[in-house]
């Protein structure tokens, strides 16, 4: 038992209701509150609310990971406009909180493939790295076949070289035909077709 | 007695944009050393500073504005170490963060073999 009574202020981490707690004027309060909310999706939509306002990055963080604990399309959706963010801090935030609930993100890939912002399309394929799906290489192929920025189409091929195997050789070399003077792209393309074909069965290493 | 080879450290996520660099820059002498984010990047600084920093911005963990703006805080020479941000990102507010965070100079996504080497060169005290 300790000699001095524990006066010190505990912040609202026990308090009834993460999502009252959330809008507190106190960073830490809202910090505490932010972790709680995560225990129950019931949440989400408070969550929702204040990550568009809140301007402490540790309370942001603790979003961010709130919602990645809550893993429903819902929490998903309500991060991917933040990878649109001008601020490099938020887009990583939400980025890593995408990774976090891949399951989560796979209901809104599409639309965030097809998105109009370059930048967005690109993570996207970064998130499509931690996604368990038979049909995730499919999805990188058709992609490839229509992407019309360079740089998108290298992160598309670098998350292929990963997942992908040899029957997306074809598309490969469409992309490689597509844009002829782009060397890191050659270059990525090479390296994915290279690490394809000493994966495949058979290959030797 | 050897000349010591300058050595320029790669902060980018993505393997093949480490490994392209890493192909160009070691095809001109430069040793070259990877991390995969900022945080991992400020843990190899500890140990032995480079030459020459190139960064990207989005990365997992730490990115590269955060990166440069821990670093600059840091103590001389570490502060000092100078650096090259590359990235995708081609909008005014990305270069203009890139440079309030601590960036030399800022490059956008894809470099050929020769402008790399050229701008290593430069920020290495390299005659051209």
């Amino acid at each position: 038992m300790p000699l001095i009574k524990n006066t010190f202020h505990r912040p609202a981490s026990s308090s009834p209701d993460p999502a009252a707690a959330l809008t507190s004027v106190s960073p830490d309060e809202r910090w505490a509150a932010a972790r709680a909310a995560g225990d129950d999706p019931v949440n989400l939509a408070a969550l929702a609310q204040v990550l568009a306002r809140e301007s402490d990055t540790r309370v942001r963080e603790a979003i961010f990971t709130a919602l990645a604990r809550i893993a429903t399309p819902e929490s998903a959706l309500a991060v991917l406009p933040y990878l649109r963010s001008d601020d490099a801090n938020i887009r990583t935030g939400a980025l890593d909180a995408l990774r976090a609930m891949p399951e989560a993100v796979k209901a809104h890939l599409s639309q965030a493939l097809a998105d109009a912002d370059a930048d967005v399309r690109l993570l996207a394929c970064d998130l499509i790295r931690n996604i368990r799906d038979e049909d995730a290489p499919r999805w990188l192929c058709e992609f490839l076949e229509i992407e019309h920025v360079a740089n998108v189409c290298a992160a598309a091929v670098d998350v292929l070289a990963e997942i992908g195997d040899v029957q997306a050789l074809p598309t490969l070399w469409r992309c490689a035909a597509r844009f002829p003077n782009d060397p890191f792209l050659a270059f990525a393309i090479k390296v994915a077709a290279d690490r394809l074909r000493a994966n495949a069965p058979g290959s030797r290493v | 007695m050897a000349e010591r080879k300058l050595r320029i450290l790669i902060v980018d996520d993505a393997s093949l944009v480490r490994h392209y660099y890493r192909q160009i820059l070691e095809a001109k002498c430069f040793e070259v050393e990877e991390a995969m984010n900022g945080l991992e990047a400020l843990e190899k600084l500890l140990v032995n500073a480079p030459d020459m920093l190139i960064v990207d911005v989005n990365m997992p963990q730490m990115d590269g504005i955060t990166f440069l703006r821990t670093l600059r805080r840091q103590a001389l020479p570490q502060s000092s170490i100078p650096a090259l941000v590359i990235s995708t990102e081609a909008g005014a507010q990305d270069i203009a963060a890139a440079r309030a965070g601590g960036a030399n100079f800022y490059l956008v996504k894809p470099l050929g073999w020769d402008v790399l080497t050229q701008y290593a060169a430069m920020f290495c005290g390299l005659p051209a």
